[in-house]
């Protein structure tokens, strides 16, 4: 093994413990306690496989010493059905290709990373155990952390009572992670003997590569956690310890993300509707298997999905920044709140006494009054618009913002029609047939399950309302109003309509997302819209992917979802989310799932091919897709905990 | 023939300059028409203020006898007026056919309803559109490129694509801001012969700026000359060459007073 390579595992495995040290500073691993170590391992050893893999991508110097030329064609790393016939491909570099390089560089970088882990562990062992006070604002959590590492009570610790041997078992599991990472990505591009069994073991499962293989098991991921998900709820099973109700939610999270991929993942065609199918049973069975407060949790993700959609048609189709998308949420929630809460101000029940109406009976149910919140959000959307129509890029953020900040003073100081500060209280509850749902359901759906399932059923409208939209010749109004107004409006399109549609259609969303948050939250106050609520929205869709609705379920689940998984570190969980998001922003500036026309724009030269062989994705969108969709699912799913 | 177009005193003023200085023009109906003159002659200005790009300050630009004036741009294409632009505009993250069908834009009717809904009438509208859009793509010799992104196709493809997208809207004026810009001999030739089929299989009128004298005198069927915003001749592509103002404004002052002097000799 060259020297070149070694330095470079000897890098791979400094930036694998980087990266788990971030995930030690986060507190995973007390979180997971007895079994954090094999699982960071395992995320060790997925992040090697992904370094290697993308090194025998490219015609590498590194792993694949000086056969470069004959790798131009990148083989046996396709997904799916064209993995298999390159078959032959596959065979000749078996036979051209030898050597223990990508073992070996797994090895190192395992070993670097496992012998840092227990470096630092160690120090700080000894440390405590030593009564050495380490920092006070690491000391909430440090201790439990090193402890689940060395896998020890926290106790023993204290009492400085670790074997040495425990510090070599974790070398060992890196070396061994990294080894597994090596043998894995031999199995399938190198053909060294020592992964004989390994390619045996994937050709028997899947029938043809270790990459079909690797697509089985990736689709199959969602299931089996929904499945564990659902045995934890079990009573008297418990995983984990004392977090269970955390861990649940971590993995409700990742099971809603990996479906999404899995869905890529899928082939298109029958495969993909039977997926599809599975995953909608399986997605719309989780309000009645999550507890309250995993319910609370993913209902609100699923209301900001909503809200991240909406925004989407103005500011990924639209290419108009809004910064004051708050004020439509709002108008939703306050709306359904007037209509619904025993609350009246003064001037209208004064009216409603006249009409013969009691002032403190609401006015009209959820589903009555959902029409009303829509239209009445829409028409805020169009009075923002009409302004800001001749308004570009930075100039219409600013006016924007300035409207969200309006509405939510409006709230605030005309006490006498929105009780002010004091918030609207004891908002209705949405119906299901006329009774709460607990009672229709026998129990098996909690209120907040049923807040979350209305989530679901709204997000998946709007998703599926917006897509139609964007598929239709009003979305190429819109993208092609992104691209160059002016242009636009000279090739026949009619810029103050199209651009009001935007506004309408998102703030209409946003209005429903508003209306069920406020059913969420029972009660409201101004201070529940305020500016933040428009940057989580955008940055949700920025992280996620702008203009890809799967891409904004994702960045839902990590900045509505994650922060709440986090919330045992209370002291570091904005740091750690900032810090999550600048990291996320650097790797991958398109967000998570970017959508397919972004994607051409990406000056990531991984993806330029497809921008640069537009006569490929002709070919096949199905399988380039796949491909590009399992590279991220992998690098997602490390990135997730 | 009659007038398809007639420009009437049109002055655009930028602060204190003059841009288009009252330029009186008639385009005839089916014609092939150039206009040309050194850089910053206002010929660009021009074409804005028919497009609604531009309002002029004074004048009128009558269409098939109405004015287009204070129209905005997305009701002039309505009305049949059609542009490609000089520095290529097209919208560059869009696939050739997309930049199609966004030009046939004003020509879809079915409702946003119809497409949530995917309505029969709605699918066949799309179906119709992208066959229509295929069809302008092969016209213009795109055809087989339909699926590229528009950034990614040479620099003569997206000339056409511009041409293509143009005749999205089923215009009968069509404006070529100097369509063969950059091209080389034999992307000329065919843009050329392009010019020629839009005119002789299409009907449409072509109204084209143009720096190169070769297309400018070979396709051309009459010539205007702007300078300084002033339209100083008008005529076939043979008067328009031999005019001693053009002349002047083309090569200085001196070389056309020597071409004088030669002709007097002679």
């Amino acid at each position: 093994m060259p020297l070149e390579t070694a330095t470079g595992a000897v890098r791979t495995g400094l930036i694998a413990f980087a990266f788990l040290s971030y995930l030690i500073l986060i507190g995973i691993p007390g979180r997971i306690g007895g079994p954090a170590l094999p699982v960071l391992a395992l995320i060790a050893a997925l992040f090697f496989w992904l370094k290697l893999r993308r090194e025998s991508n490219e015609p590498s110097r590194e792993a694949t010493g000086q056969r470069q030329d004959s790798f131009d064609d990148k083989p046996g790393w396709e997904i799916g059905p064209r993995a298999a016939s390159k078959g032959s491909r596959l065979r000749d570099l078996l036979h051209t290709h030898s050597g223990t390089a990508p073992i070996l560089y797994g090895l190192l970088a395992g070993l670097t990373t496992g012998l840092l882990i227990a470096i630092v562990s160690g120090i700080f062992a000894a440390a405590m155990g030593n009564g050495i006070a380490i920092q006070p604002v690491l000391d909430k959590i440090v201790p439990l952390n090193v402890a689940a590492l060395i896998g020890v009570s926290p106790g023993q610790i204290a009492q400085s009572d670790v074997s040495f041997i425990r510090f070599i078992f974790q070398v060992l599991l890196f070396a061994g992670a990294g080894v597994l990472a090596g043998l894995t990505a031999a199995g399938g591009g190198y053909g060294l003997k020592q992964a004989a069994f390994l390619d045996r073991l994937t050709t028997h499962l899947s029938g043809a590569t270790l990459t079909s293989a690797g697509r089985f098991a990736g689709m199959a991921l969602p299931f089996v956690l929904l499945a564990y998900i659902a045995w934890l709820g079990l009573p008297g099973v418990t995983a984990f310890g004392t977090n269970e109700g955390t861990v649940r939610l971590l993995l409700t999270l990742i099971a809603t993300g990996s479906g999404l991929f899995t869905l890529r993942l899928s082939r298109p065609g029958r495969e993909q509707m039977a997926v599809a199918v599975l995953l909608g049973l399986g997605v719309f069975s989780m309000p009645f298997i999550l507890d309250q407060f995993q319910n609370s949790v993913m209902g609100l993700v699923f209301i900001f999905v909503m809200m991240g959609l909406g925004l989407n048609i103005v500011v990924g189709y639209a290419g108009l920044l809004d910064l004051g998308y708050v004020a439509f949420f709002a108008i939703g929630a306050y709306t359904y709140a007037f209509l619904s809460a025993p609350f009246s101000s003064p001037y209208i029940s004064g009216l409603l006494i006249l009409l013969g109406i009691s002032p403190e009976s609401p006015l009209l149910g959820y589903w009555m009054a959902l029409p009303v919140a829509m239209l009445t959000a829409a028409v805020g959307g169009i009075l923002l618009g009409i302004p800001v129509l001749r308004l570009r890029g930075d100039y219409l953020a600013i006016v924007t913002l300035g409207f969200g900040e309006i509405i939510r003073l409006f709230m605030l100081n005309l006490g006498e029609l929105t009780n002010g500060p004091r918030g609207i209280l004891e908002i209705s509850q949405p119906a299901l047939f006329g009774h709460t749902p607990v009672d229709v359901t026998f129990g098996l759906l909690s209120s907040q399950g049923w807040i979350f399932l209305l989530a679901l059923v709204s997000s998946a409208l709007v998703a599926f309302v917006a897509t139609r939209l964007n598929e239709s010749r009003l979305g190429r109004a819109w993208f092609a109003m992104q691209e160059d107004e002016d242009v636009a409006e000279a090739t026949g399109v009619h810029l103050v309509r199209t651009k009001l549609l935007a506004f309408a259609i998102g703030a209409t969303f946003a209005g429903m997302a508003g209306q069920l948050y406020a059913a969420r939250q029972i009660n409201i106050f101004p201070e529940n819209f305020s500016l933040f609520v428009s940057i989580d929205a955008l940055a949700l869709i920025i992280v996620g992917g702008i203009g890809s609705p799967a891409g904004i379920v994702l960045g839902a689940l990590a900045l509505k979802g994650l922060p709440e998984v986090l919330r045992g570190v209370d002291e570091y969980r904005i740091v750690t989310f900032a810090a999550l998001l600048v990291i996320m922003m650097i790797v991958r500036p398109d967000g998570i799932l970017p959508s397919a026309r972004r994607r051409i724009q990406s000056p990531d030269p991984e993806e330029a091919g497809a921008a640069g062989e537009p006569e490929l994705r002709e070919e096949d969108p199905g399988l380039r897709e796949n491909g590009e969709a399992l590279a991220k699912g992998a690098g997602v799913r490390e990135e997730d905990p | 023939m009659t007038a398809l177009l007639s420009i009437q005193q049109v002055t655009k003023v930028f602060g204190g300059l003059t841009a288009v200085d009252s330029v009186d023009l008639d385009i005839a109906e089916r014609s092939i028409t150039s206009l040309i003159g050194p850089n910053g002659a206002g010929k660009t200005t021009l074409f804005n203020c028919m497009t609604g790009l531009h309002r002029p300050e004074g004048g009128e630009i009558l269409f098939s006898g109405r004015s287009l004036i204070g129209l905005r741009p997305d009701e002039i294409i309505d009305r049949g007026v059609a542009r490609t632009y000089q520095n290529i505009r097209l919208f560059g993250r869009m696939t050739a056919l997309e930049n199609v069908l966004v030009g046939q834009h004003l020509r879809l009717q079915a409702s946003h309803w119809s497409a949530v809904l995917r309505t029969s009438r709605q699918q066949a509208e799309e179906r119709a559109a992208r066959e229509f859009g295929r069809e302008l793509l092969d016209f213009v010799g795109l055809s087989g490129r339909e699926e590229v992104v528009s950034t990614n196709l040479p620099y003569g493809d997206q000339r056409l694509l511009e041409v293509a997208r143009a005749l999205g809207s089923r215009p009968s004026l069509l404006l070529l801001d100097e369509p063969a810009a950059g091209m080389n001999p034999s992307e000329t030739d065919s843009m050329m012969d392009l010019v020629h089929r839009l005119r002789d299989e299409k009907g449409i009128t072509v109204f084209l700026i143009e720096h190169d004298m070769k297309v400018v005198m070979s396709i051309s069927e009459s010539v205007a000359v702007l300078d300084y915003g002033e339209k100083i001749a008008e005529g076939t592509p043979e008067e328009v060459r031999s005019n001693a103002r053009v002349i002047e404004a083309y090569l200085g002052p001196e070389v056309a007073v020597q071409e004088a002097a030669v002709k007097a000799v002679h």
